[in-house]
């Protein structure tokens, strides 16, 4: 876990050139035909990431002002509760979990195939995690080992590797279609949990495991006051890694450009996403380290550890949670393998054509099957990440999961044709589901309204996005 | 209570194929001259019945020398409605059925009533006056649950985290639960800060909405009613979060190691416990007494019950469920529910009684 950090700031999590990922090359060469359009277009952005952005940014302003209206009000800008450091903390962790899986499910749907197992499997794999470090460890090298919760997650994420991988056996090497292999699936693994432990709750797990989901224990704050640093200063320091490194991509690629000849962005434009990705990271550690750690359990560790509180409280940074790490970490990690990797090229080449891309000698069979298996291995960090948050493993978790991050994957822009989508996408997608989630048990609507929501905003959010391709295309 | 909730009516549909074409148990034929009590089960996948209904019945039967048969529906209403006639045919004189869909299973109640074999509904509704109906209270166990929570603040901001929406014991338990608190609710003494359903009883889904109302009420709440264990697993965690566990109380119910373990530490109030066991001894005795006399109404200890959907007058047993707290974890223990370490795991000894 503590050296997540290094580990994620190896790549910024957004990068300006996002013409290749995908197959839409262009895509945005010609929609605007205006000034303005002009203008933004040769910022590359891409349009639909942007658009995304902006709908999130409505939703947040808005769900800010319905909770101070029909919520328990706030303290906000907006006199709500949900623009308030806590609530966008609790977002981030919320949004983790399905944002690491929705990154795989990128690579499954744009290979033209489909995963409804994962919220099953993601239980079961928290089943075994649990087992693992509740039953079988304590056994042999006893409880609160400093290595269990390693061992239960090498465990869980050997186990998803091996069911994913059996997963794309069957659908590539035999030829049933991901639909029903994955359906089956999702049945036999929910069963399968339920048959691990009878049904029992596996609980409380290893203190260090539950780290990987969070809380005032697994986040950049304490980390920083166990090394005797201030609060706030990993999470700074990961933040000006995260700009440095993007602005290192930005000006390597720019020489890249240059050096093919090819043409370059405009220096202002340049300029001016280099503004807007570093306001974005550094904006979103500086809200991150706003949210302090709850009063009562700054008091306990002040007790502990023997320090006077001050006047006013003890006032330390929670900062950014491990498993937000682990998902900008996967993020950046998916994101070099589908554009700097060949099997990611292979993959959208895959789903763009797949005979095309047979007949040009790539091993389909052998990419789809690598896909699955990925995919295994990022719902064992999702199930670490939600077992971990819960302090359980429960057999019914995960439930509704394959639906979540199937949408979260759609509404990022990945099309279920196959041949398109985008890993940033997909977890900006997974950040949109869930605010509305998050936001609308903030203003006090039921589960029914929430799930009517949910789906009216995917049917809209595909639908906008048909529109605009097919306008694109003209 | 934990059923696995079907993603969708199609695979509901598809699960009923697959699973329907399972062959039945239960092939024994009876001898003519002892007492055949006949079980339809709904579906031996659920843990519970298996390992705990079924033995309890068993037992009571054979102490009684009487035989016991049964059939496994696998959760289909046509697989049970044949299973019923083949239980009618091996000579069954009382039925006892867990219904897949209790309103479909009537030709078979008929069927069975028709040739003089009493019937009992266990632990689900048959709502048929002319049979018997066994189970734990659910209402009971919600008004428990409120009952318990008050003891403990009776005034304040009270959060509901409420079961599956799909599962018609989630409404009977938050009924249950305002039945008792709302002259309280009333006088303005309680009020009601946040409350929600949790799809799937999904533990992670009840922590979540729980952080949600901890964010918009500022951490400003004094009491969770949570409706079962797994839900408030999840409310335990969103409070430790804010560390708070352990001085908000949270309700819930199944007697869960998990959450009887976090009795005894202290971070939940109370736990309804069903002991199933008690429900199938229970069940067997009524069954042992309508194969003497098929009148209902003499069953000892019947009460009537018309709290149904169509309000019919049923003969029944309604047995009363336990509250477990930190006062009474000793009789889990002593009933062998749980080990007494898995029970103390972790709690500071002689901090409650049953952790010495």
């Amino acid at each position: 876990m503590n050296d997540a950090a290094p580990d994620q700031a190896r790549k910024a999590p957004r990068e300006p050139d996002t013409r290749s990922t995908g197959g839409t090359p262009g895509g945005i060469l010609g929609t605007f035909r205006d000034k303005g359009g002009a203008l933004f277009r040769s910022t590359e952005i891409d349009a639909r990431l942007f658009g995304l952005v902006v709908a999130l940014g409505i939703s947040w302003i808005a769900f800010d002002f319905a909770s101070g209206i029909w919520g328990q009000g706030g303290k906000s800008i907006f006199g709500g509760s949900f623009l308030t450091p806590r609530n966008l903390w609790n977002l981030s962790v919320q949004t983790a979990s399905i944002a690491v899986m929705a990154t795989g499910m990128v690579l499954v749907i744009v290979s033209r195939n489909i995963d409804l197992s994962v919220g099953s499997l993601l239980g079961f794999l928290a089943m075994i995690m649990g087992i693992t470090q509740k039953e079988i460890l304590p056994a042999i090298i006893g409880f609160e080992n400093e290595f269990t919760w390693l061992i239960a997650l090498g465990v869980g994420i050997a186990v998803g590797a091996a069911i994913g991988a059996g997963h794309g056996f069957i659908i590539a090497y035999l030829g049933v279609p991901a639909f029903i292999v994955t359906l089956g699936g999702l049945l036999f693994w929910r069963g399968g949990a339920f048959v691990l432990a009878e049904g029992r709750t596996i609980a409380p797990l290893d203190s260090t495991f539950r780290k990987i989901g969070g809380g005032t224990d697994g986040s950049l704050g304490r980390l920083s006051v166990d090394l005797g640093l201030g609060s706030e200063t990993l999470g700074w320091v990961l933040g000006i890694g995260v700009v440095l490194i993007f602005i290192g991509v930005v000006v390597h690629a720019r020489r890249r450009r240059r050096g093919f000849g090819f043409v370059t962005r405009p220096l202002w434009a340049e300029l001016l996403v280099v503004a807007i990705g570093v306001a974005l990271v550094l904006g979103a550690i500086r809200v991150l380290n706003a949210y302090p750690w709850p009063i009562r359990v700054a008091e306990r560790f002040a007790e502990a550890r023997d320090i006077p509180i001050p006047e006013g409280g003890l006032i330390l940074a929670t900062g950014v949670a491990y498993p937000v790490l682990i998902m900008i970490g996967v993020a950046a990690v998916m994101t070099f393998l589908v554009r700097r990797r060949e099997f990611g090229r292979y993959v959208f080449a895959i789903g763009g054509n797949p005979e095309a891309a047979e007949l040009s000698g790539i091993n389909v069979r052998w990419t789809v099957m690598k896909t699955f298996t990925l995919m295994g291995v990022l719902v064992a960090i999702s199930a670490a990440i939600t077992s971990g948050r819960l302090d359980a493993a429960v057999n019914s978790l995960g439930i509704l999961n394959e639906l979540f991050v199937i949408a979260a994957a759609v509404i990022g822009g990945t099309s279920l044709a196959g041949g398109i989508g985008t890993i940033p996408g997909a977890v900006l997608g997974a950040l949109f589901m869930q605010t509305l989630q998050s936001g609308m048990v903030l203003i006090g609507f039921g589960t029914a309204q929430q799930n009517m929501v949910i789906g009216a905003v995917l049917v809209a959010a595909v639908g906008i996005d048909a529109a605009y391709r097919r306008r694109a295309a003209t | 209570m934990q059923r696995l909730r079907m993603e969708t009516a199609a695979l509901l549909a598809m699960a009923v194929a697959a699973t329907g074409t399972m062959a039945s148990v239960g092939a024994v034929t009876a001898q003519a001259d002892e007492t055949v009590v006949a079980v339809s089960w709904r579906e031996f996948q659920e843990e519970r019945w298996a390992l705990r209904d079924k033995p309890a019945i068993q037992a009571v039967l054979e102490k009684a020398g009487a035989q016991y048969i049964e059939t496994d529906a696998a959760g289909s209403a046509e697989k049970q409605i044949a299973d019923i006639e083949q239980l009618i045919n091996q000579g069954a004189d009382v039925i006892l059925i867990l219904a897949v869909d209790p309103s479909a299973v009537g030709p078979a109640v008929n069927n069975a009533i028709n040739n003089g074999v009493p019937v009992i509904g266990y632990d689900q509704l048959i709502e048929d006056p002319r049979t018997f109906y066994i189970t734990f209270d659910n209402v009971e166990v919600g008004r428990m649950q409120a009952r318990a929570i008050q003891d403990v603040v009776p005034e304040g901001r009270y959060v509901f985290i409420k079961g599956n929406p799909a599962d018609p014991n989630s409404d009977f338990l938050h009924g249950g639960q305002l039945e008792v608190l709302k002259v309280a609710m009333d006088a303005g003494k309680i009020v009601n800060v946040g409350e929600q359903y949790t799809d799937g009883w999904d533990p992670s889904v009840a922590q979540r909405n729980m952080d949600q109302i901890l964010t918009d009420n500022d951490n400003n709440v004094d009491a969770v009613v949570a409706s079962n264990d797994g839900t408030a697993g999840g409310v335990v965690a969103a409070l430790a979060s804010q560390g708070l566990a352990g001085e908000i109380p949270v309700s819930g119910q199944d007697a869960d190691n998990a959450a009887l373990n976090r009795v005894a530490l202290g971070t939940q109030t109370v736990t309804v416990w069903k002991d199933a066991r008690q429900l199938g001894a229970e069940a067997a005795r009524v069954a042992l007494q309508l194969a003497e006399n098929p009148d209902l109404n003499a069953v000892e200890g019947s009460t009537m019950f018309s709290d149904g959907p169509n309000g019919a007058n049923m003969v029944s047993i309604l047995l009363e469920p336990t509250p477990i707290t930190r006062d009474n974890l000793q009789l889990v223990v002593d009933a062998g529910w749980i080990a007494a370490d898995e029970l103390c795991a972790g709690v500071e000894s002689g901090s409650v009684d049953a952790c010495p």
